[in-house]
């Protein structure tokens, strides 16, 4: 498994971004594996009866796939905090990119803070957060 | 409208919920519905020579526990319009194969912040997740926004 130690991550660094297509089958597969099997994420006309403009990805999607950002950076990172912010609606299918970048590392702890957000092929960040990682060190 | 509401409902318990053990396929199921890579998620061969001796749940997979009451009965009301503001999660034990879980729910703060458009009134649902040990899994807070 692909590691990062603590004493070889520098604050500034970027997370390798992930970019994707996400598509209406991706947003319904994950609202059905995570229960949130409602027209709103699922199916543009029974979303667009709820007032929105078509079927749109649950939070908690976007969410995870920050927290996938983090884990594919570093499968070794320990995710211990993660906080978002859900700006705007996020509508399939689209280009999302998913990027982020270490801002703090503490010394003692062996952990450190990243910036971590969403934003479409215009730069718009539909997402915002924070994360706090733990992570391996060579001194152990 | 005016922002005022019973104090006293802020730390009551308005759900528990006890959910059936989590099988390995819930957890496999759910770091492929994510795109996850990371194999202490996804391989059980190579997971169980990691750090946890075995597969364990990305964070957010606490997120698919859905509370049999959603939102509290007295849930209070400030404007016409509500949506999901966002989440913080806590991580402190992962979920593992097996694992029985708990949630219970509370009304954990409410609070106005006024902006160009006006007020908006942000609502923190906050979810605490026990395992059968007594282990403290996660919390998640749950920010309703209404305007």
């Amino acid at each position: 498994m692909k590691t990062i130690y603590f004493e070889d991550v520098e604050e500034g660094d970027e997370l390798p971004p992930i970019d994707m297509l996400l598509t209406k089958d991706f947003v319904r597969r994950y609202a059905r594996t995570a229960g949130m099997d409602f027209p709103r994420f699922t199916d543009d006309e029974g979303a667009r009866k709820e007032g929105l403009p078509g079927m749109i990805a649950p939070g908690v999607l976007s969410m995870g796939l920050l927290a996938r950002l983090i884990s594919e950076w570093n499968p070794a990172a320990q995710i211990t905090r993660i906080g978002t912010t859900f700006r705007s609606p996020v509508l399939p299918d689209c280009n999302i990119h998913l990027l982020g970048f270490v801002t703090q590392k503490d010394d003692e702890q062996h952990t450190a803070e990243c910036d971590i957000w969403m934003e479409n092929d215009d730069g718009e960040r539909w997402v915002i957060g924070t994360a706090a990682v733990a992570l391996p060190t060579k001194a152990a | 409208m005016a922002f005022d509401f019973d104090r006293s409902i802020l730390g009551q318990v308005f759900d528990e919920t006890d959910f059936p053990p989590i099988t390995k396929d819930d957890i496999l199921k759910f770091a492929e519905a994510l795109g996850e890579t990371n194999p202490l998620y996804t391989d059980e061969e190579a997971a169980a020579q990691g750090p946890y001796g075995g597969l364990v749940a990305p964070p957010t997979f606490v997120t698919r526990l859905r509370p049999q009451k959603m939102t509290p009965e007295h849930m209070p009301r400030f404007g016409k319009v509500g949506f999901d503001g966002g989440r913080d999660l806590e991580s402190f034990t992962p979920v593992r194969p097996g694992d029985v879980l708990k949630m219970v729910s509370t009304i954990h703060d409410i609070y106005e912040k006024t902006g160009r458009s006006g007020s908006m009134y942000f609502i923190v649902l906050r979810n605490e997740i026990t395992n059968q040990n007594g282990e403290k899994v996660a919390v998640v807070d749950h920010r309703i926004v209404q305007r």
